[in-house]
Formats: structure tokens, C-alpha cells, sequence
């Protein structure tokens, strides 16, 4: 059996609590081994990130792809808004998303001798969280100090759609061309479903608390990313899109960088990589029988990851997140919403937390997104009483600790979960690079279910998914 | 039901008079005085909005010595009128609105039946909009609407300009234009109907 893949160091961040409280990485206790994802699926594609090379293939990869882009539209006098989000800045590091930024402003000035180009990083439900980045990054200095962190609750500004008004942020769109510059890692599945994955910032990490809450409220669990392209068709968007840049992105790294003046043509090729590789992980995570499952990584808890799928996804990994036919996935703010005053769903055929994750423990995570839904559900082990006491701070997780427990370190809340589930696979989500960190009963059982996975998900399941959403290519 | 263990204490020296926190404040609690912010420390709800956005990290969130428990109760409005006013907006009264506080639409729909007229009234009387501040402010005008409120956003503020489209109003040639790209529009409509009206499981959880 491989050693283990180290995951990156903690991070200081007013989000997390202070790195030098993270003392014992599971990854580094008796028993832990990785797999590389070739190993379980090798025609998983050759990756530029991460290699020898380093960034500088981040570099090259992005002032390749740009060669087939138009920016005749640019003109030396007008503003260029590069749109950035805060996934990508948890994505391998963090260097490759802030490396390719560097690279499109870079050559949007070389091409154009336009100088006024900024840098507007949208965030999730922590506010601040894109401002760490730009310094950590030093993208205020690459940008002249026009590099800005902007929230949902900043100033908005209306946008005429098909659908009626909805609403952007307003430092979002205040230059003459906007540039969307994002990555294809699969993220939250169990919400967009793999339907309109690229379009989804324009509805998210761009937009306002009224249309993201349009997104998680009053659209449907399957029709709620039409608020995304909604925003990205209106006139008022098309008068500015210039051109997206993507990281493209399969579970073991970064594929490479795609370029489009069409982002719906980019689309495409991201729905069908995604459904094809992430799929392939996912229907694989979803064969696991039981497990303890550790989170060790600098973000909020759904989003830890582990073979490039997050946490809230295997939490619904028991459905197929894939299958628009299945109305609802395990775990989603819809499915949380659908619990009645008991505890039991509103419907019977809503369906059940993952029930193969006989326990969680929570070694390191960040706060910032509501979380409670999880250590009600899902038996939870927190290592520190700081990781506690931060989390009782948190307005979107008052009652995350009502339900769940303190160990003083790492290798007693392993010791506790082993004892009291009976099982010795563990799955950690610490964003290991390239592979993933188990235990050794459960590389055995992965190493063994994969082929039958990829066999089933090439030849049944990626047809539907595909035909599911019009991709043909 | 939302706890209360946090207000916002602003930093004279470091504010700034910009005003932004004013205009973030989901229950107007914080506003300018001598071109200083001022927080009313027992309208705070602890939100933290305005410590996140101050530019000019003028405001930080302390422990309250002694938390805050709001909440609106349920049982002191005819839980027909409850009912009614959720089924109206589209809501089962015991689906969640607000993930971070688990407040239920009930509570919400109890809060309006009880005069509340604004997001801002429902927001301090019930915590919802104070957890992530981004998620629940549709379900709130929702239900405002069902009870044939119109509310105006605050003046000069940011905290919300509007409602938006549910699924129940897209237009059918939308829905036909999109039918082949994943969009599962009156799939959705099912499952949202059959959620607000199923039957409730009617226990209190205090
Ligand atoms: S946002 Fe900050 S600087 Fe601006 S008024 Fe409020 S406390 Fe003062
Ligand atoms: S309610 Fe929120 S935004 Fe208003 S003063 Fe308190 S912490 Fe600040």
C-alpha cells in the first residue's frame, strides 16, 4: 500500500481557527494509505496540474487557449472586469485559479492595450473570503490595487430577463466588457446537477442575496439553475460578455484551460467531462457500504473534498445526483427544507441522508455556510474545544454543536468512531492532490468496485445523463 | 428560533461615516449618528453583516453576556390563518425558510399575522435573513405577499429591492425553449406542490 498523499497545510483565516491549533492530520495516522485515481479509473485524462511544471503550465495552458479568442471588441480606452469566484481558490491550492487570472489580464493587455482591467471576486456566504485570497495571491498588486472582493448584499443593480427582473451585483458589471473566469471542478452537484455548471456564477458568485435565494427558494431543485442563464441571456449581460476562461478540471487535477467567446459551446464540453469523470467518482462513492468519514481541509464543512467530490455530495451519494429523473438528491437546502417538525421528511419519498456514513470526524473545517443539517443528520466527532467555540460564533451555525461532540485530539476521535461504528473504512476529504486518502480496507474495496463502475457509468449511465440534458457533441 | 450571542461594537477611531453598514443591516440597527455608526444593542441580531462589509474593518462581533432568544410564537395565532397564509405563498408551514436558524414558514406566517410588515419587522422578530443574510429574503416576501402586503425596500439601502419569479409563473415558452437542456420545470412544480400540501406532522419542537 502507497503512503499517504500530505493535503496542504491549515489556513489562517478569520473563517478557521488558528492553524497552529491543527496539530495531527488524519492522513498521518496508523493505518491511512492512497490511492492514485488513475489506479481506479485510467482513462481518467493526462493532467497539467499537478506536475513538475508547476504553474508555469497553468501559464502556458491559458496563452494557448486565448489564442482562439476574439478580443477585437476591447478597445484601449474601454474597462475589462475580470469575474473571478472563490471555489477556484480552494481548487488544487489555489495557485493555478489565481495563475490563470494573472495570465487573462495579462494578455487582454497585451492584445489590446487596454489597461483598465480589474479583478471583481465573487464569494459565497463568507463575505471576506475572496479579500484573503487577493492578498494571499498578491492579485492587488497584479492589478494595481483594482483587485476587490464583492458580496451579495453589496449594491445591486436590476437586470430585465425572460423571467422578469432579477439581480446582479453592481461593481459586478461596472466596466465595459466582463470576462468570466472560472473553473469546471464539479462542486455542488446535489444543487445545479450538472445542468448549466458554467453559467451558474451569473447567478451565484455575481449575483445578489435576491436572485440567489430565487435560485434556492423559488425555482425547483431542477429548474433552479435556469436563474443563471436567465441573467447570462438578458441584453443587458450579452451587451458585456467578452469571453469565459475555465480551468478544466477532472477529479485527479487540471485538465487544462478552455477559452470561448461562446460560453454555451464551453458548456457543453464541460457537461460532458464532468458527467463522464466526476460521475464516475460519485457512482463509485455512492458503492461504499459504510465508512467514517474525516474532514481535514481548509473550508466549510460540505465543501471538504476528497477525489474532487465534497462532502454534501456524498452525504446524497446513496441517489444517483446525476439522474434528473430523481427529483431530489439526499441533501440539498430543498431536501433540508422538506423535514417536518419530527425530524421526518414531509413527503416518504424524499430521500434519506447517506446512510453508509456511520460517523463524521470533523478534524479541521472552516465555518461560513449552514451546516447544522449535518450534525443532525450524521453523528459528528469536532477534534478541539476551538473548532467548538468557533463554530458557536457562527450566526449560520448556532446549533452545529448542539449535535455533536468535542475530542481533545485526532487520534481519540479516530479511536471513538472505530469503536463505536465497527467499521474500518475511512474516506478523508483533505483535498489530497491527484489521489485520495483511505484506509486500507477501503482502497482494497474501491480498487476492487471501480472497473464495474466505469464500465456501467461508459456504457448506461452517461448516455441518459447526456441525452438528460441535450449534450451531444 | 434563533439565539442571540453576538453584537456588533464599532470602532470610533476607525469609522469612517461610509454608511455601508447601515444600508447592509437586515433589521436596521445600526445607523449614523454624527457621521459615526451607532448600534442598538438590543435590536442587533448579531448577523454580523456589517462587520463583514465595513471597508474599513471599523466593527467587530463580541460575545453578549446574556444571548438573545427570538422567536415568534406560533401558538398564539389560529394556526388556520397560518395555514392559509403558507398554503397561499406556495409554503408547507413546516417547511424550513431559513436554513441557518431553522425557522419554519409558520413562524414566519405567524410574525405577519401578528402585524409584522417588512422583511426588516419579520427578520428581528424571528432571526430569518441574520444567519447567512443571503437565502431567505424570497420566502419572506412570499409570504408577504400572500398576505397582500407590498413592502418598500428601506430607503438608500441595499438590504433587498424586490421579488422575484417563482416556478409556478415562467412562462410557458420559456419552458418549451429550454425542455431539452435540463430544465425540469413542471417536474419541479410537482414536487413543490405536493410539499406545501402535504399534511402536517403537527408536533411543537420547543
Ligand atoms: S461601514 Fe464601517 S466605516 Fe462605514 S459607517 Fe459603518 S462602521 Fe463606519
Ligand atoms: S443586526 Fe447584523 S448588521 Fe445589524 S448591527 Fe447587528 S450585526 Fe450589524
Amino acid at each position: 500500500m502507497r503512503p499517504p498523499i500530505m493535503p496542504i497545510p491549515p489556513r489562517p483565516s478569520q473563517y478557521g481557527i488558528d492553524p497552529s491549533l491543527v496539530k495531527t492530520r488524519v492522513a498521518e495516522l496508523p493505518g491511512m494509505t492512497s490511492i492514485g485515481l488513475k489506479e481506479l479509473f485510467p482513462d481518467l485524462p493526462d493532467v497539467i496540474y499537478p506536475s513538475a511544471e508547476g504553474v508555469a503550465a497553468i501559464r502556458k495552458a491559458t496563452e494557448e487557449s486565448l489564442k482562439n479568442v476574439d478580443m477585437s471588441k476591447i478597445k484601449p480606452e474601454h474597462s475589462v472586469n475580470i469575474l473571478a469566484a472563490h471555489h477556484g481558490f480552494t481548487l488544487l491550492g489555489g495557485e493555478p485559479y489565481a495563475e490563470m487570472l494573472k495570465t487573462i489580464k495579462d494578455v487582454i493587455e497585451a492584445r489590446t492595450g487596454c489597461k483598465n482591467i480589474r479583478l471583481r471576486a465573487g464569494v459565497g456566504l463568507r463575505f471576506r473570503e475572496t479579500e484573503e485570497y487577493i492578498k494571499r495571491y498578491g492579485l492587488d498588486e497584479y492589478f494595481n490595487g483594482k483587485a476587490i472582493g464583492v458580496a451579495p448584499v453589496d449594491e445591486g443593480i436590476a437586470i430585465e430577463t425572460e423571467v422578469g427582473t432579477l439581480y446582479g451585483i453592481k461593481k459586478i458589471y461596472d466596466a465595459d466588457w466582463i470576462v468570466h473566469a472560472h473553473n469546471s471542478d464539479v462542486r455542488e452537484v446535489h444543487f445545479h446537477r450538472q445542468v448549466d455548471r458554467a453559467v451558474k456564477p451569473f447567478g451565484m458568485a455575481y449575483a445578489r442575496i435576491e436572485t440567489r435565494s430565487t435560485y434556492h427558494q423559488n425555482l425547483g431543485p431542477r429548474a433552479a439553475n435556469f436563474t443563471a442563464r436567465a441573467i447570462f441571456d438578458s441584453p443587458f449581460v450579452q451587451s458585456k460578455f467578452a469571453f469565459a476562461s475555465f480551468l478544466t478540471v477532472a477529479p485527479n487535477g487540471i485538465i487544462n484551460v478552455d477559452s470561448d467567446n461562446d460560453l454555451y459551446a464551453l458548456n457543453d464540453r464541460v457537461t460532458q467531462s464532468g458527467c463522464k469523470y466526476y460521475g464516475k467518482m460519485m457512482t463509485l462513492f455512492g458503492e461504499i457500504d459504510e465508512c467514517i468519514a474525516a474532514l481535514d481541509f481548509p473550508c466549510p464543512v460540505v465543501y471538504v473534498f476528497s477525489a474532487g467530490v465534497i462532502y454534501a455530495n456524498f452525504a446524497g451519494a446513496n441517489t444517483d445526483l446525476y439522474d434528473l429523473d430523481i427529483a431530489l438528491p439526499a441533501y440539498t437546502w430543498y431536501t433540508e427544507a422538506f423535514y417536518g417538525k419530527r425530524g421526518k421528511p414531509l413527503l416518504d419519498d424524499i430521500p434519506r441522508v447517506n446512510k453508509a456514513i456511520k460517523m463524521c470526524v470533523h478534524n479541521y473545517a472552516w465555518t461560513g455556510y449552514p451546516s447544522a443539517f449535518f450534525s443532525e443528520h450524521i453523528p459528528t466527532i469536532v477534534v478541539g474545544q476551538e473548532q467548538a467555540d468557533l463554530f458557536n460564533r457562527d450566526p449560520q451555525n448556532l446549533t452545529y454543536m448542539k449535535h455533536a461532540m468535542v475530542a481533545e485530539d485526532t487520534k481519540a476521535a479516530m479511536e471513538f468512531a472505530y469503536k463505536v461504528t465497527g467499521t474500518k473504512k475511512v474516506l478523508i476529504f483533505d483535498g489530497a492532490m491527484g489521489g485520495i486518502n483511505v484506509s486500507e480496507p477501503l482502497a482494497e474495496f474501491l480498487l476492487k468496485k471501480a472497473p464495474e463502475v466505469s464500465k456501467r457509468v461508459d456504457e448506461e449511465l452517461l448516455p441518459k445523463w447526456l441525452r438528460q440534458r441535450g449534450v451531444i457533441l | 428560533m434563533k439565539i442571540v450571542n453576538l453584537l456588533a461594537v464599532v470602532d470610533n477611531e476607525k469609522c469612517r461615516g461610509c454608511r455601508t453598514c447601515e444600508r447592509v443591516c437586515p433589521v436596521l440597527a445600526i445607523k449614523m449618528e454624527n457621521r459615526k455608526a451607532v448600534v442598538d444593542n438590543e435590536r442587533c441580531r448579531g448577523c454580523a453583516n456589517c462587520e463583514q462589509r465595513c471597508p474599513y474593518y471599523a466593527i467587530t462581533m463580541v460575545k453578549r453576556e446574556q444571548p438573545i432568544a427570538v422567536k415568534v410564537d406560533v401558538t398564539a395565532v389560529d394556526y388556520a390563518l397560518i395555514e392559509d397564509l403558507c398554503r397561499k405563498a406556495k409554503f408547507n408551514p413546516e417547511q424550513i425558510i431559513c436554513y441557518c436558524t431553522a425557522t419554519r414558514a409558520e413562524e414566519v406566517a405567524a410574525a405577519i399575522l401578528q402585524g409584522a410588515k417588512s422583511p426588516e419587522e419579520i427578520s428581528f422578530l424571528t432571526g430569518v435573513r441574520t444567519g447567512c443574510k443571503v437565502e431567505c429574503i424570497q420566502p419572506v416576501l412570499r409570504l408577504l405577499e400572500a398576505a397582500d402586503i407590498k413592502p418598500e425596500p428601506p430607503k438608500g439601502g441595499w438590504q433587498w429591492y424586490g421579488r422575484t419569479v417563482t416556478v409556478w409563473e415562467i412562462p410557458e415558452e420559456v419552458k418549451r425553449k429550454y425542455a431539452s437542456r435540463g430544465f425540469y420545470f413542471d417536474e419541479d412544480i410537482k414536487i413543490l406542490d405536493r410539499v406545501a400540501n402535504a399534511p402536517l406532522q403537527g408536533r411543537s419542537d420547543s
